[in-house]
Parts: structure tokens; sequence; C-alpha cells
């Protein structure tokens, strides 16, 4: 297999356990280069876990995660980013004290943060400035470059969180219910931003409760239930799979209040 | 004048001190209430080396070198602690230090050491130096502020987590602000002993490590200007006014609650409010 | 037998210490806040335990007094002084309560004077001999059994009554508790004077082990205190417990066998240090 054909990150046969307590089992999948992959499952399957395993915040006890082909075995966070990984909270942390470009313009200084002695000897950021305007009009919320992140509305917000994820440039863009707490406008509008952000060539992995705009905008699903992969595969033929009706049905009351729950949360 | 140049001196050290934490608490948010062990870190090694008839000018880079690797190293320890636990923590590194010292009979135990040569300066020259030196701190503080270090420090300091997804490597730069700040801190202590002449173990203990965060905080936490002057004027108030000296604890303490209790951004933070009406409404 | 002495003057040591950091726990479990002007509520108790001791010359009324006058001191520096920046970001309110405690001890310098008082009559002074080997002055017993007893009775309050359950629940989780209309303020109340009526109870009976009440003798149980909750996971009750004390016999040990290197708040200190690098959440805490 060629270089280019091998996936962008590969997921083998990861387990988590926490005191005893599994809470992924055995799983394994892969995202291919320019793909948009939805990682879906009812609450408390598993999703944000697998998420901070990838992101290394989460230590597996099993199983082996791989970006490019390379092991990420051991790497602290800051190092899995600086390989290509970029991830959009779920819960929005701009640094308040900053304004909107500021928070965007300090994420676009990778090169520049790279260590203590490189960031004491530079001072400019025209460059920077530059990307996270261009990245700010991009996702359409210019107009709000110089204001605080305080007074913005969720869903500036969260435009903010992903154009800071953007601006670390990355080869893969972790998304943690990016579409939580906003309207059903406001998250169509966001889920199209997300087609454009993959369409221009940033593979996407994202975790949603919007079935909805998971099954427009994604390319392919993997479902966890239960800390484990019960399905995977195109987006119609996983929702036709009986085990994943089962998983969404048969616990489709909890899934549905939990869903809501989420989204007070964020909006808190 | 002798006694005018003494208090100029002790002012340009304190500044210099008040800095020093300023760079840690101020600008990296990592809160410090054993800070003084650092200022007996350099003052023992300046004082300790003068004695064995190293030159003056010598011990100053040594004290820097010695505190700064005590700051690397309690910083290391503070990687693994976060707020109230990394208080706590400091707060016992400083009670460590006088502990241990007292107990030396080589640094001159409770006694302390005496009779520090001098350092063949002036008084006026040495006042001089010494305000050259805290000058220097505050152009270091201002520019480390203007720089790429001082982004990610204030940005470590309101939310660490989400500084170490944006890639950056948040324990190096935390080890950087202490051992920054633990240097300048060194280089006071070795001012201190010379100004001094003279050095015991409870000159470093809790009360100067709260005398020196309540400038900081009553300056404006990370506000050079605000610390520069709030040190300047709290260092020498109680040789000024000597009802003050008698209080000096009263005055520090009440000043320490009621500037947190009605404004926690200190005097800097007083100041804009008084400037700039609008900007404090629009928030 | 030295061992087994050590074991005893630790554990005396021990009990003060919990009766002083079981306040902070309460307060930190509430409020989040490091209290360090708590200790002022034990020298606050000292105080006034002579004063009313000298007065009427009974050991009872005095610690009465100095347990009602110290809690209704601590429901005054919960409202006047914590409530309205308890929004701060946690330095404030730690850094308002170190200006506070050492304010509070400059006061008692300035109105008490900086030599101290003591005793008129001579309370619990007589040696008593346990186990045919074992020295302890009256008063060490009552140290001992009194905390014993008050930390019984209110371990019973707190799990059979209604406030008691309320003042747990908001403790381990205080927006819970007041989404079930558990009304902070009232707890917050009753914790601090709780709190602060046990160091006042600390404050007494400390002064009259020592027959000596001074303005500084709040500052190293103040700093000890903290790291007690501080080895005890911040929060938890029983862990404070634990860990006042092993704190207590820790230091009883390490004064024989380490004192000619460290001193005792040395030690104490280095062995917070050792244990956090270890365990960075605390001896006891539940992760």
């Amino acid at each position: 297999m060629s270089a280019q054909m091998s996936p962008l990150l590969s997921v083998g046969a990861v387990t988590v356990q926490f005191d005893g307590v599994t809470a992924i089992s055995d799983v394994s999948f892969d995202v291919n280069q320019g793909e948009l992959l939805g990682l879906i499952g009812p609450n408390g399957a598993g999703k944000t876990t697998m998420l901070r395993v990838i992101t290394g915040v989460v230590r597996q006890t099993s199983g082996s995660v791989r970006l490019e082909g390379r092991s990420l075995e051991g790497l602290p966070t800051h190092l899995r980013i600086r390989r290509g990984l970029a991830l959009s909270q779920q819960i929005v942390r701009p640094f308040r004290d900053m304004s909107v470009i500021d928070n965007v313009a300090l994420a676009a200084g990778a090169d520049k943060t790279v260590s203590p002695v490189k960031a004491l000897l530079h001072t400019g950021r025209e460059r920077e400035l530059k990307i996270g305007r261009d990245l700010l009009s991009r996702l359409g919320i210019e107009r709000h470059a110089d204001e605080s992140p305080q007074i913005q509305p969720m869903g500036i917000l969260k435009r903010l969180e992903l154009a800071r994820a953007l601006a670390l440039a990355p080869k893969l863009l972790l998304l943690d219910e990016p579409l939580a707490g906003l309207n059903s406008k406001e998250a169509r509008l966001l889920a199209d931003t997300i087609t454009e952000i993959n369409r221009s060539g940033t593979t996407v992995v994202m975790i949603e409760h919007n079935l909805g705009e998971v099954l427009r905008i994604c390319h392919r699903l993997v479902v966890l239930d239960n800390g484990e992969k019960i399905a995977e595969g195109e987006p119609e033929a996983v929702m036709n799979n009986a085990t994943v009706r089962a998983a969404y049905l048969g616990s489709g009351a909890a899934a549905a209040t939990q869903a809501t729950a989420g989204d007070q949360h964020a909006e808190a | 004048m002798e006694y005018e140049i003494s208090l100029a001196t002790t002012m340009a050290i304190s500044v210099l001190f008040a800095l020093s934490l300023n760079l840690i608490t101020g600008f990296c948010g990592q809160i410090s209430l054993g800070h003084a062990a650092f200022l007996g870190v350099g003052a023992y090694t300046a004082g300790m080396l003068a004695k064995a008839g190293v030159p003056f000018l010598l011990t100053l880079p040594l004290a820097m070198l010695v505190a700064g690797a005590l700051g690397v190293i309690v910083g290391f320890a503070s990687l693994r602690v976060r707020a109230d636990f990394l208080a706590i923590t400091t707060m016992g590194v400083g009670f460590l230090f006088v502990g241990i010292v007292r107990q030396q009979d080589a640094l001159g135990g409770e006694m302390g050491i005496s009779a520090i040569p001098d350092s063949g300066m002036s008084k006026l020259v040495f006042m001089l130096f010494a305000v050259a030196m805290a000058a220097a701190a505050a152009l270091l503080s201002a520019y480390v502020r203007r720089c790429w270090m001082g982004r990610v420090f204030s940005a470590i300091a309101e939310d660490e987590d989400t500084v170490r997804v944006m890639g950056i490597d948040v324990p190096r730069f935390k080890l950087t602000a202490f051992a920054l700040g633990t240097a300048l801190a060194g280089l006071a202590g070795a001012l201190y002993a010379q100004h001094l002449k003279f050095i015991a173990p409870d000159s470093f203990g809790f009360i100067e490590s709260i005398t020196v965060l309540s400038m900081v905080v009553v300056g404006g936490i990370g506000s050079v200007i605000g610390v520069t002057v709030s040190a300047a004027v709290l260092s020498v108030l109680p040789s000024w006014f000597q009802v003050i000296g008698t209080y000096k604890l009263l005055v520090y303490g009440g000043l320490l609650f009621l500037m947190m209790r009605f404004s926690p951004g200190g005097m800097a933070a007083l100041v804009k409010r008084i400037f700039h009406p609008d900007r404090w409404g629009a928030k | 037998m030295l061992f087994v002495e050590l074991i005893a003057q630790g554990l005396i040591q021990g009990s003060i210490y919990a009766l002083i950091a079981l306040g902070l726990t309460l307060v930190y479990g509430l409020l989040r806040i490091l209290h360090v002007a708590h200790a002022a509520f034990f020298t606050l108790g000292g105080y006034i335990g002579v004063m009313v001791a000298n007065q009427t010359g009974s050991l009872a009324a005095a610690i009465v007094a100095a347990m009602i006058i110290a809690g209704i001191g601590g429901i005054l520096v919960f409202r006047l002084c914590y409530q309205p920046i308890l929004h701060q970001p946690p330095f404030v309110p730690l850094i308002a309560s170190i200006g506070l405690y050492i304010a509070a001890e400059e006061l008692f310098r300035i109105i008490f004077g900086p030599s101290g008082l003591s005793y008129k009559y001579a309370f619990l002074q007589d040696q008593v001999v346990l186990f045919g080997f074992l020295r302890f002055k009256l008063a060490e017993i009552a140290v001992m059994l009194g905390s014993a007893v008050i930390i019984g009775v209110l371990s019973l309050l707190q799990t059979r009554t209604r406030i008691g359950v309320a003042c747990q629940a908001t403790v381990s989780d205080p927006q819970m508790a007041e989404s079930f209309g558990i009304s902070l303020q009232k707890v917050g109340d009753i914790n601090f004077f709780v709190g602060s009526a046990l160091a006042a109870f600390a404050g007494v009976m400390v002064s009259v082990l020592n027959n000596m009440v001074e303005p500084t003798m709040g500052s190293v149980p103040s700093y000890k205190a903290l790291a007690i909750i501080v080895l005890g996971g911040l929060g938890s009750v029983r862990g404070t417990l634990a860990a006042a004390l092993v704190l207590g016999v820790v230091e009883s040990f390490g004064t024989i066998y380490l004192g000619h290197y460290l001193d005792r708040n040395a030690i104490a200190f280095a062995f917070l240090i050792l244990v956090l690098m270890w365990r960075p959440q605390g001896l006891f805490a539940r992760t």
C-alpha cells in the first residue's frame, strides 16, 4: 500500500478502563484522507472518551492510535496537536481576557510558541493577525474580531472555537458536538460551514447528537454503544442497521432527554 | 542624605522583588505564597560567596543561578498540583526553606550571617546600581508582556487546558516563568544581603512572602507600572511614618483585604476605572 | 515505650489540628475558599477563654462564651467579607483572607498587648498516669476526649437531622443542593458558626494546656491546618480528620528523629510536599 492510500488516522483495538470499568472495548476504525466522519452513538457510548484517547488526554489501556502511520503512543496532548490534530471543544472556552481576533491569532502563532525561547524572541504578529482575520471572515464572524468574547452569543462562540482550531492548520480536525446549544437554523448553517471546511481539504471527525445534520453532511459513520463499535459505513446503510436501530430506539427516550440536557448545559 | 539613599535602595530592591513575583503570579497566573524563599536563597548565596572572597559583581549572577535552579525544581513540583494545592505547596516551600536554614550551622543557623564584606561601591553608587537593576527588571517585564511569551503566559493564567490543545507545551512555559521570576528574586536577595550586610532566616519567612504578594496585588496583578509603584510606596511607608511602622502588619493586612474586597484588580484597575469609566461600564 | 508516648503526643496534637482544620474543610467544601483567617477564631477563642475564666472562675463558662462569640464572628466574616467576592477568581478570596488574618493578629497584639495573658486559676493541670507509664496532663486528656465527643456529636447531627443532611449535601455539591431548595445563605451561616466555634474550643483548650494566650498563637496552626485540609484531599471531612491525626504523629516522630535537620513546621510541610508529589489530589481524596 502506498503512503497516499493509507488512512490519515487509524484507531486499532483501543480499550479503556477506569478503575476496572470498561469505557471503551476493543474499538477499531480508520479515518481516510479528506473524509468527513461522524462518530455517533447514544450518551455514555464512549465517544468523548474516544476523542480524549486520540488527543492524549486519556491513556488507553491497550490498543493503538496512529496518525499518518506513525504511532501517537506516549505523546502528550500538545505534541499530538503539533503532529496535525486540532480539537474544537464541546464547551466553548475562549480566553475571555483577549479579543476574538487575539484568540485566533494566538493559535495561528504555533511556530512562535513552539518553545519559550522562540516565544521570547518574537514580538510581531502581523502574519497571525492576517490568518486570524481570514479565518474569521471565512466563518462569517469578522465583524466581531475586535470585541470581547464575553459578550458574544453561543453561535459566535462556536464559530470562534472552530476558527481557533483551524488556525492550527490541522490535518485532522476533531469536533466535539459542534452543533450542541445551537437552534436548528444556526445548526444548519454551521453544518454547512463544516462541509465547506472539509471540501477545502481538511479531514474532519465529528461527534454529534444532531442526527439530522449528521446524516446530511457526513460521508461515513462509526457508531459506538456501551463502549463497543456496533456499526460502521455509509450513513444510510448504518441507520438501516438493526443493531443501530435497537441501540437508538431501545434507549430512544433516554437519548432524547439526554440530548436536550446536553443542549442546556452548553447554553449555561 | 545617607538615610534617603538607604531608603531609595530598599525601595529599588523591593520593586525588583515584587516584579519577580509578578512574572510568575501576575503574568503566568501561578500563585506563590513562598516567594521570599528565593529572596533568601539569593541572599544566602551572595552572602556566603562574599564572605568567601568572591567579588560582589560576580555574586549577583551566581545568586541568580542558584535561585533560578531551585525555582525550576519547585516549578517541577508545581506542575503536579494546581490552584489551591499549588498555593499551599509554595507556602510549604517557604516554611521548608526557613526550617532548613535555621538548623544549618554552616549558614549561621538562627543567628544568620553578619558582617558581609562590602561591595566596594559607595552608598550612592550602590543605590544607583540597585535602581538600575529594578529598572532593567521593569523593562524586561514590559518586553515579556509584549512578546509571544507574554501572550502564552496570560493564556495559561486563564485556562491552561485550552492552551494545551493549542499545541503549546504548558509545562515548559510555566517552568520558564518560575526560572525567570525566581532568578530575579535571587538577584534582589543578593542586593538585599549587600545592602543590609546581615541576613537571618526570619527575614525570608511567610510574612515576607505575603508582603511581596501584597505589593503585587495592591499594584494590580500583572500590571508592571502598578506593581512598580505599589512596591516602591509600600516598601518605604513604614519608615516614613512611624505610626505605620508600629502598625505595619495591620496596614498591610488591612490593605490586602480591602483591595481584594473592593478592587480585586488592584490600583491599576482603580486608576483605569477613574480615567476610563466608560470602558469599565461596557464590561 | 518511647514509641507509644510519641504516638500519644502525636494524637493529642493531631486532635487539636483536627478541631481547627474541620472548620476550614467545612468552609472549603461549601465555598472553595482557603479560609486562612479561620485561625483568628482560634486565637479569639483563647483570649475570650482566659478573660471569662478569670472573671468567673469557671472553665465551662469560658468555653461556652468563646464558642458562641467566635461562632457569631464567623457568620459576620462569611457575610461581610466572603460573600461579596465569591464570584472572583480563587486567589481573590484567598489573599483577602490572608490580609484579614494578618490584620486580626495585629489587632490582638494592639488590644491585648504583645506579651499575652495567662490564667489566674489552674485548670486541668494535674498529672495522671495511664497504664502505669503514660504521663498526661489532665488538659491533654480533655483535649482528646473533647475533640472526640464534639466530632462524634457533629457527625450524628449531620446524618440524623434535616439541617445536617442539607449541610452535607451542600458541601458535596452546592449547585445541586441549591436546586433542591436548600438555602446556601443558611448553610453558609451554619458552617461558619460551627467551624469558628470549633476553632474557639481548640483555642481555649490550647490556652489551658499552655496556660497562656498570645497574639501569634494562631499563626502556626493556621498554616498547618491549611496543609492538613490539602493533605486530606480538600473538602473531605473524614480525610481531614485522618490527615490531622497523621500529621500530628508524623510531627511528633519527626521532631525526635529529624529535629536536627528540620524544625517542626518544616517537617510538616516537607511531609505535605512529599505526599502531594506522590498524590497531587491529597491523601484521602476520592478520585
